[in-house]
């Protein structure tokens, strides 16, 4: 060094800082002589300043005898090669060398070393190679412990770095950096495409950072990246969210909704779209433990709140009607016991009540309660009386549930009548059943029951039951008009009936 | 049988006949005139203000699918007590009547009877 600094070659402020370095360093020249060397690594090779000036490296140094030696020695020249070829610095990460050692005997022995060297291109004035720099660590220590804990055959271990290990190492790293990138990109990916809504929020004034798709079209698509939720949801203020987000930045406590009800805007200028959420707003921490911010994620569950609502609706609309039933059949069993006095006759007139109410339920469950033909019902009602003894002529009208309920028990008294005192009970009688529908911009049922070739028909003394529910369902339940008639020729009965009654107004 | 609602004239409101006949029987078997039945809210609204004679009312709470609390407001005003009838259990009352007497479909003619006489203030002798 100082024959360098001599020629003025370098600094000599800088050659001496460079002989006091505790790291080795050496220069050769393009022909890979010795040209300099620092007190460092004179005093690892154990070796004068002398002994090594002005010589060829391989001279002096020749890593020991055998295949081993040379094969580490062509290393080290193939390193020093790649430098004046490519004139760039040349890196070997782990190198074995032996160097001539004195050993207590004073004898001078060969002791294997392991080094890390840096080969660097030192150029003259014109930009040619005039050195190359040698900088070497000695990691023997490194490198020993490295095998006593891997315990590996020192051979392969020892190929498998120098074939390049160090290389595949990086390549791991870098592959393993290209999966960490995909499977990051697959996670922002889940995330947008998440069937629910995502948001992550930032700061104490939940300022949107990202959201995805479920999101945005939750809120109506507007634009809220980098804007505080009280500005870019004004309409949430005052809904009690801001209050949670607020608290759970502050405690750390995530917060959950069930079923939340929050009033929305979900596209411009329309009104507030009431909506059913579920949530939670999770807190996001930084390395020291704090909140910085917050994951919102959840679903819209209006639809299942709206099933529950109806659910309700009609369980409460089927419970009134079962008690409505249950009472109607209250009321036929006890007007039916006033007008028996034997039981097995109460039995008889209960069970076909009964029967003929359950009759037309059969009908409206096959259209699904949306109504019954009145042909439909008359046939059901008549039909065991023999089909060639009741004609039934008239137009299709279409009942709705509760009119359809009382022609089904109107026709089961009048045909109970029929079997018992009237047409029906000999064999030549018959019963013309004939209607028409009156004024179609307020529909009119006329509906006439006419017995012929029966007994004679006499008023009774006193009204039974049957004809009281005739008169009083057409009266009451079908704001209807009825006629009873009781003549020499037969019994008839003149029905007239609004067929959009308008009541459920 | 208490004879205390006897001679007493009681409005009807229910839409279904076979259940309006029966509340009319079990009404004239304790001695009470019924008065209607009415199967709409209009009509019972109309007899609920006709100016005639009311002691009580029975009012079915759906009445042909309308609510029949605007003829319990007309007998409120009139001082008129009645009672509840419903399919729909202690739920089906708005909160404005909640705990008046009601009566649960289907009914006997006790719980008729000792639902009147709970709306009217008067003692079982």
């Amino acid at each position: 060094m100082k024959e360098l600094a001599k020629s003025g070659a370098i600094d000599a402020d800088l050659a001496a800082a460079f002989d006091a370095s505790p790291n080795p360093y050496m220069l050769l020249t393009p022909d890979l002589r010795y040209a300099g060397m620092n007190q460092a690594y004179l005093a690892a090779l154990e070796v004068s300043r002398e002994d090594l000036l002005g010589k060829p490296i391989f001279d002096v140094f020749d890593a020991g005898p055998g295949d081993e030696g040379r094969s580490n020695a062509r290393q080290l020249r193939a390193s020093f090669e790649r430098v004046l070829k490519d004139n760039r610095r040349d890196h070997l990460a782990l190198i074995r060398y032996a160097v001539p050692r004195r050993a207590a005997n004073g004898e001078r022995v060969l002791e294997e070393r392991f080094w890390s060297a840096t080969h660097t291109p030192i150029h003259d004035a014109d930009g040619r190679i005039a050195y190359i720099l040698q900088h070497t660590t000695d990691i023997t220590e490194l490198e020993q412990l490295r095998r006593r804990v891997a315990g590996v055959d020192r051979k392969r271990a020892l190929d498998s770095i120098l074939s390049g290990n160090v290389l595949q190492r990086a390549e791991h790293v870098q592959q393993a950096n290209r999966q960490l990138e995909t499977e990051r990109n697959r996670l922002l990916e889940m995330f947008m495409q998440a069937p629910g809504f995502v948001a992550v929020l930032s700061g104490p004034d939940h300022v949107f950072q990202m959201h995805n798709a479920a999101y945005s079209q939750l809120i109506g698509h507007r634009p809220i990246t980098g804007k505080p939720v009280r500005e870019a949801l004004p309409e949430v203020e005052g809904q009690g969210f801001i209050a949670f987000l607020d608290s759970v930045y502050a405690t750390g406590e995530p917060h959950e909704g069930r079923a939340s009800r929050v009033e929305l805007q979900r596209a411009p200028n329309a009104p507030l779209e009431t909506v059913w959420l579920d949530f939670i707003f999770q807190p996001i921490r930084d390395d020291s433990g704090s909140v910085i911010g917050m994951f919102v994620q959840g679903h819209d569950v209006t639809g299942t709140v709206h099933a529950a609502e109806r659910q309700k609706l009609m369980i409460d609309e089927l419970n009134h009607r079962v008690k409505n039933t249950l009472a109607t059949v209250q009321s036929i069993a006890m007007q039916t016991a006033r007008s028996h006095t034997d039981p097995r006759g109460f039995a008889e007139s209960f069970q076909a009540r009964l029967l003929a109410l359950s009759h037309t339920h059969d009908l409206l469950t096959r259209s699904h309660w949306e109504g019954a033909s009145l042909r439909a019902i008359l046939e059901h009602e008549t039909e065991a009386h023999g089909p060639h003894r009741i004609s039934l002529n008239g137009p299709p009208v279409a009942l709705e549930p509760s009119p359809a309920l009382s022609f089904g028990m109107i026709f089961h008294e009048l045909a109970t009548n029929a079997a018992k005192y009237g047409a029906l009970s000999v064999p030549e009688g018959q019963v013309l059943v004939d209607w028409a529908v009156s004024d179609l911009k307020k529909p009119m049922l006329h509906l006439s029951w006419r017995e012929r070739g029966g007994p004679p028909a006499a008023a009774p003394t006193r009204k039974g039951f049957g004809s009281r529910l005739i008169e009083r369902n057409v009266r009451h339940d079908l704001s209807g008009a009825v006629e009873l008639d009781y003549a020499v020729a037969g019994f008839s009965a003149e029905f007239s009936v609004p067929l959009d009654r308008g009541r459920v107004a | 049988m208490s004879e205390a609602l006897a001679g007493r004239r009681i409005l009807v409101v229910e839409d279904e006949s076979l259940v309006a006949m029966l509340l009319e029987t079990i009404l004239e078997d304790m001695g009470c005139t019924a008065v209607g039945p009415a199967a709409t809210v209009d009509d019972g609204l109309a007899l609920a203000t006709d100016g005639e004679r009311l002691d009580a009312a029975l009012l079915d709470v759906n009445v042909a699918g309308r609510q029949v609390f605007p003829v319990a407001e007309a007998l409120h005003r009139s001082g008129v007590p009645f009672v509840f009838s419903t399919g729909y259990g202690e739920g089906g009352l708005p909160d404005q009547w909640r705990g008046h007497p009601t009566i649960q479909k289907p009914f006997t003619e006790a719980a008729v009877r000792d639902a009147l006489m709970k709306a009217m203030g008067v003692e079982n002798v």
